[in-house]
């Protein structure tokens, strides 16, 4: 053995931000994630140049994963241009040299926070989502310790209970986002924030999908091809916010997830919050040759 | 902070053999690329001194020690590098974890024929269907041991290498031998 | 009329920042230099909470963040996982702490004597406004005692330990490169002990403050006594691949023994910390006292105090409610909607 084997070159900062031990301890715990789809894995989630909450999970998820070749899109509340996305994108391309990119088709990996994106994605795609709170038990055990017994436990029931009195309570499950589903068939898992529209793409989909929540150290993930069913009760089946029928004011585009813009008189406007898929729909309708992807909705259904 | 980062040699073998063990574990039966032959870029991609490694191979066991990686018994390891299968001793010594720590059960590496020998249907988590492979050269009744010991979460997680081939099989995956 | 936004939000957050940065102006050496000389126990916090030892990078990171104190331990801590780990130092005994200050209130006088060291303790809190009419305030000169304090002071639990009063925690010869460390390895419940003492060493001040209070308000089930509380430096031994053993430098650490009785022995409560901080250190030992069989949930409990006195996270999440949250809130509007439309058409059949 030489010196030369134990020491390496001097570098003002590791390739991707993260040191190569940060990079192991976090492919370790994915890999485990994807053995045990829906199970929370914990990891030490090290520090980064970003504040807590803020995508610091996802972020050493992606700057594990990337290398020079990997195009990556960022967003954040289905859009690429918001300040945090912006952000987020600009220090993976920095610390990483690799592509950028702002359409769903051309990215082989998506970093994103509360959305999945409108486009089919493929085999060849991951897609990273942040995750602020990991524990969908958390509303009914805050404690971390007791609900990790829950889950090992497969006691789910306060969890049934919880959504069976906000149906008595309000005719109907309450949750917006985050809406707790059952992973191949074991595990609850919180899909992260992302609207109840977007949970049925996770269902039996090509990609493989990293949820990595950062301040709270715990990687899950859904595998391509792996059950992912929302807690609902035969009786009255899951419900997906109602914006089959909605277009979009500035593209036109037509069923799919909006954001709901207040206006002066009282009204609403709606923008369909992937603004990549309404920039391309824009620039069809302004005559430029634009590819689409596959969606996962049609016509504002999600075909079964 | 410099202007293009540019991955090490180390970094861009690691991040290619973690690229393989991704998509192999996601996708249980289909055959991914490792850097590099054999084992090497495996343990370079995962194991340092946080790690408890079983090595049966003495030609691996340098490339392990250099990790920083704590030498451990069997049962204790939460990384297997078992070499070419002899009998099923390393199957039955495995830490299969638990109901609340399932992630640590172990990561086991065998060395195997991959394309030829018995015939293998998968299902599960990562297969849209069926798929069916063919592995050789792994003792009588590992299918059946590996069945009888996985308990769902609980269990081992494998990766069978052949030279630069690599295929995966989480504890989620079903295994009928034909 | 297509998006024009897309390179809009990079642009906001770069003038965003500039904006922050402009009211510093421009950083210079001597700035930094001058945050270290005049601010000692801001910088002791700072390195304290973000667990890297290093007074010209803390004050840097002030001077950067315009005292910002938890952006200022979160750009600290993102450095520090850049930084390979070369060596760990050897453990080291409270009886070879270089003791600047060392106080019991459980006794009058503790063997070693009561060594006051610097303190504002017995100050009188008047702020000294004529420096700002051209009057500078020069400290008066420290006159040396005939007898100086032995700089080396054993534990006054160790006494006590002797006199059949507290049993000490059994010797943990874990060997240092073996030590569960927290930034490496995930926190789980219930935690290692070095995990605890980790975790409360790196504790945002004000987090440990406020949870070790309501222990000491009455909130936790056991009083404390300051069994003793110290300021020293710490001698950083570390080996040589060829085995000599030598002094990489030494660093100031704060620790804190608190005691309560229980039954015929006194508990112990133990906290320590880089730099001195007197505040983190009682009111950490105070939570280390009290967890032993603490209620789940109450604030006493290792996990909740542990969780809730994080400060890079407890201040990245409440921050991160800046961020936008419309999908969710639209996913939340859309349930409410349908709920108050379904009881309207329940009411209506009726009337």
């Amino acid at each position: 053995m030489s010196l030369a084997t134990l020491t390496k070159n001097w570098e003002p900062m590791s390739y991707g931000f993260l040191d190569a031990s940060a990079k192991r301890e976090i492919r370790r715990k994915m890999l485990k994630a994807v053995a045990v789809p829906g199970c929370q894995m914990p990891y030490a989630s090290r520090e980064v140049p970003m504040a807590r909450g803020w995508g610091t999970g996802g972020l050493q998820v992606s700057l594990t994963l990337m290398n020079p070749s990997k195009r990556v899109k960022v967003i954040d509340q289905g859009a690429d241009d918001s300040v945090n996305a912006a952000s987020i994108r600009r220090f993976l391309a920095r610390v990483s040299g690799a592509p950028t990119t702002l359409d769903t088709l051309e990215a082989d990996l998506i970093q994103s926070r509360h959305r999945i994106p409108e486009e089919k994605l493929r085999e060849d795609q991951v897609l990273v989502l942040q995750v602020p709170n990991p524990e969908p038990l958390r509303p009914v055990q805050p404690n971390m310790s007791i609900a990790r017994q829950m889950h090992a436990d497969a006691d789910y029931g306060r969890m049934w209970l919880q959504l069976y009195e906000q149906i008595v309570r309000s005719g109907r499950v309450m949750q917006g986002a985050s809406y707790p589903s059952l992973v191949n068939g074991r595990h609850v898992m919180t899909p992260s924030p992302i609207p109840r529209w977007d949970v049925p793409k996770l269902h039996m989909a090509k990609h493989l999908t990293i949820l990595s929540a950062g301040r709270e150290k715990r990687i899950h993930a859904v595998p391509p091809f792996t059950r992912v069913e929302p807690l609902v009760f035969d009786d009255v089946p899951y419900k997906v916010e109602d914006h089959g029928g909605l277009t979009c004011n500035r593209s036109g585009a037509k069923g799919f997830f909006m954001n709901e813009i207040p206006q002066d008189d009282g009204s609403s406007t709606y923008e369909i919050s992937d603004s990549e898929f309404g920039v391309k729909t824009i620039k069809q309708a302004e005559g430029e040759r634009v590819e689409f992807g596959e969606t996962w909705y049609t016509d504002g259904e999600m075909p079964s | 902070m410099t202007a293009i980062p540019i991955p090490s040699e180390a970094e861009r073998r690691s991040n290619q053999a973690f690229d393989a063990l991704l998509t192999a574990l996601s996708r249980p039966g289909s055959i991914q690329r490792l850097p590099q032959p054999g084992e090497a870029s495996i343990i370079e991609a995962l194991l340092d001194r946080e790690c408890r490694v079983f090595c049966a191979d003495p030609l691996l066991m340098p490339i392990v020690l250099a990790t920083g990686a704590i030498v451990a018994d069997l049962p204790a390891a939460d990384h297997v590098f078992a070499g070419a299968l002899q009998d099923l001793d390393v199957v039955n010594g495995l830490d299969l974890g638990s109901h609340l720590y399932p992630d640590d059960g172990a990561t086991l590496v065998v060395r195997a024929v991959l394309g030829q020998g018995p015939k293998l249907r998968l299902t599960g988590p990562g297969i849209e269907t069926t798929v069916e492979v063919t592995v050789g050269s792994l003792p009588e009744g590992f299918w059946d041991l590996r069945r009888q010991r996985i308990r769902y979460p609980m269990g081992f997680d494998l990766f069978l290498v052949d030279g630069d081939w690599v295929l995966g099989m989480p504890r989620s995956t079903q295994v009928e031998v034909l | 009329m297509a998006y024009v936004a897309t390179r809009g939000g990079e642009r906001a957050i770069e003038q965003a920042e500039r904006l922050f940065r402009a009211e510093m102006g421009e950083i210079t050496e001597a700035r930094v230099a001058e945050i270290k000389a005049a601010m000692p126990y801001l910088i002791d916090r700072v390195m304290g909470e973000a667990s890297l030892y290093d007074e010209d990078l803390a004050a840097l990171a002030l001077a950067q963040t315009g005292g910002e104190l938890f952006e200022a331990v979160l750009v600290l801590r993102a450095w520090r996982t850049t930084q390979p780990r070369l060596q760990v130092a050897d453990p080291i005994t409270q009886d070879a702490l270089f003791t600047h200050r060392r106080i019991s209130a459980a006794f009058k006088d503790i063997p070693g004597g009561q060594v006051l060291g610097p303190t504002l303790d017995y100050s009188h809190r008047i702020l000294a406004t004529d420096v700002l009419n051209g009057f500078p305030f020069k400290p008066a000169e420290v006159e040396p005692a005939a007898q100086p304090a032995p700089a080396y002071q054993p534990s006054v639990a160790a006494w006590q330990a002797d006199n059949d009063l507290v049993d000490l925690p059994p010797i943990d010869d874990t060997a240092p490169e073996d030590i569960p460390d927290v930034t490496r390895e995930p926190l789980l419940f219930p935690a290692k002990r070095a995990h605890t003492l980790q975790s409360l060493a790196r504790a945002e001040t004000g987090g440990a403050l406020a949870l070790g209070y309501a222990a000491m308000r009455g909130y936790g089930q056991a009083h404390p006594t300051v069994n003793e509380l110290r300021l020293a430096e710490a001698d950083i031994m570390v080996r040589h691949p060829n085995g000599t053993a030598f002094s990489a430098g030494r660093v100031k650490v704060s620790q804190a023994e608190v005691v309560s009785k229980k039954g015929e022995k006194l508990e112990l409560g133990f906290a320590a910390t880089l730099g001195w901080n007197e505040v983190k250190c009682i009111s950490a030992a105070t939570l280390d006292l009290n967890s032993a069989g603490a209620e789940k949930g109450s604030a006493t409990e290792e996990e909740f105090f542990i969780y809730h006195t994080e400060g890079v996270e407890s201040s990245g999440f409440c921050i991160h409610f800046k961020l936008p949250h419309y999908v969710t809130f639209q996913s939340s509007l859309d349930a409410m909607r349908d709920a108050k439309a379904k009881a309207a058409s329940r009411k209506e059949p009726a009337e």
